[in-house]
């Protein structure tokens, strides 16, 4: 709760900071220049308050040539060019990016050309990436720790609470849907949930730890949903083949025509991508109201001081209110990436004998207890 | 719009970091957890249905003990009742018992007198007859001495014989 006030009362303040320091004194606000800064990934991390310095982070990158390059981010910060890569300017195809020049033979003559190296720079987002990821085992490792210390005892305070957590998600939505086999997927699906929770909680505090837009960013979600595409195809039975390939309808929908398949096989493709897209869109949007409510402010703000005083009043309440939201929304979403991925395993699983079903709810009944 | 156009590098990043996390997790993590959650509902049922169970014996066991008394009660009443009728039959049985010998005492006694009566006449008899002959003999004898006074004597006893019966 904190962190979101703490959130709500920065944002304002932290935008107008990061705006481009060359701004002259009415020049007009760019706000979609200003979202997609703050919603993109960075080289070196924004401090609150402070546009000029930023918290320097390595950039690795490997040049046309094929060789290696590590240097700090503070040396490019400005516009510098150095071991030659630079930010991509204004009028670059990759603007705020690492790019290289490299010669190019057009016409018979030699000219310079922008490229893009190969980039494995730890930017604002990977460091962020790896701070979560310290975070998630800090916390569950904390758990495990308690147990191995006091047996079974119940834990209290913060260790208890991640354990209800726990159990909220394995109990309610892995045992469910998995049944026997949710000892087997509970890992995989404990440490996604875990893990786009705190990201998402990280990407609402503004500074520091936080601040760093992972679960909007399509890049952190695409691989998230492709690891449980992965587990669904990797895991996946005989039956389930059967049934992408040769499913329960009447022949001609199979043969000659393969429609009935053709459908399947697409949506097997399609349910990652809806994870993705929906994790995503409901992170960034969240994001983006947040900071479209605190834009508003200098945007009403150019007509007038009344305009900017009620304005401000108006969007901070909003903003606070939009962040309250988003700490369930986090919630919500990585609980609903979860279920989601639960349920694709669970119907890769299928062993395709309904009549077996009872007996096999039985026995997991049996397991449990 | 880098928002969605992923990057490579982030991806790979995010690739191996996710791995890491994934296998850290599924190492030390998780599975200890799991175990000691499962481990511990376990536990909790087992107490919870030891719990029930003793309460169950409990009040069976009062029930058991209520019902032991009453039939102990019972028995004791029984045995009291038993004990009470036996101690009439007893003392029924040896008064029957008593008197029936007494019966027999007093029958046997009074055979005996019988008898004793039967050999006492018989024995008198034997007396009187062996007096007699004795009386006949002193008469035989005196008849040779006087006959008169013999005869006499004779007479005189023989009176006295009839007298006396």
């Amino acid at each position: 709760m904190l962190a979101v006030v703490c959130a709500a009362v920065l944002y304002p303040v932290h935008v107008p900071a990061s705006q481009p320091a060359g701004d002259a004194e009415g020049e007009k606000i760019n706000p979609k220049q200003i979202i997609f800064e703050h919603l993109g990934d960075g080289y070196g991390w924004e401090v609150p308050f402070n546009h000029h310095v930023r918290i320097p982070l390595p950039v690795i990158v490997r040049d046309y040539e094929g060789k290696w390059h590590c240097f700090s981010s503070s040396r490019i910060q400005h516009g510098e060019t150095y071991d030659g890569f630079m930010l991509g300017g204004k009028e670059s195809k990759w603007h705020n990016k690492i790019v290289g020049m490299r010669p190019v033979t057009v016409d018979g003559k030699t000219v310079m050309e922008e490229y893009r190296p190969f980039d494995l720079s730890i930017t604002k987002n990977v460091l962020a990436i790896f701070i979560s990821v310290i975070i998630v085992i800090w916390l569950v490792l904390s758990v495990a720790r308690w147990y191995a210390k006091a047996g079974y005892k119940a834990p209290r305070r913060f260790k208890g609470a991640i354990e209800a957590i726990i159990v909220f998600v394995y109990d309610g939505v892995i045992k469910p849907a998995l049944g026997v086999k949710a000892p087997k997927f509970a890992p995989y699906l404990l440490t996604v949930f875990f893990f786009i929770l705190v990201m998402n909680l990280l990407g609402l505090i503004v500074i520091f730890p936080g601040g760093a837009n992972l679960t909007g960013n399509i890049a952190v979600t695409l691989v998230l949903s492709l690891i449980t595409f992965l587990v669904v195809n990797i895991f996946g039975t005989k039956h389930y083949w059967k049934e992408v390939f040769w499913p329960d309808v009447p022949w001609w929908l199979k043969f000659p025509l393969p429609i009935m398949p053709l459908i399947e096989v697409f949506g097997m493709f399609t349910k990652p991508a809806a994870l993705t897209v929906r994790l995503f869109a409901n992170m960034m949007g969240g994001h983006i109201i947040v900071i479209v409510l605190t834009l508003l402010i200098f945007i009403l703000g150019a007509f007038g001081a009344a305009a900017a005083g009620a304005t401000t009043v108006v969007s901070v309440l909003f903003s606070i209110f939009m962040l309250l939201i988003d700490v369930l929304v986090s919630f919500i979403q990585a609980y609903v990436f979860t279920m989601l991925s639960t349920l694709f395993i669970s119907l890769s699983q299928e062993s395709g004998h309904k009549e077996h079903e009872p007996a096999h709810e039985a026995q997991t009944v049996k397991h449990e207890q | 719009m880098e928002l969605f156009t992923p990057e490579f590098g982030l991806i790979f990043w995010m690739f191996v970091s996710f791995a890491v996390l994934f296998l850290v997790l599924a190492k030390w993590g998780w599975p200890a957890i799991m175990k000691m959650i499962e481990g511990r509902a376990d536990l909790i049922d087992k107490g919870v249905e030891y719990a029930q169970n003793a309460k169950e014996q409990l009040d069976h066991a009062r029930e058991e003990a209520e019902k032991y008394i009453e039939e102990a009660r019972k028995q004791q009443a029984d045995m009291l009742r038993d004990a009470d009728r036996m101690k009439t039959q007893i003392i029924e049985e040896a008064r029957g018992e008593a008197q029936k010998e007494a019966k027999k005492q007093m029958e046997a006694a009074q055979v005996a007198i019988e008898q004793a009566r039967k050999e006492a006449e018989l024995r008198f008899r034997d007396e009187v007859s062996a007096f007699a002959l004795d009386i006949a003999t002193k008469v035989v004898r005196k008849q040779m001495a006087d006959e008169k006074a013999q005869s006499q004597l004779v007479n005189s006893l023989l009176d006295e014989i009839e007298n006396k019966n």
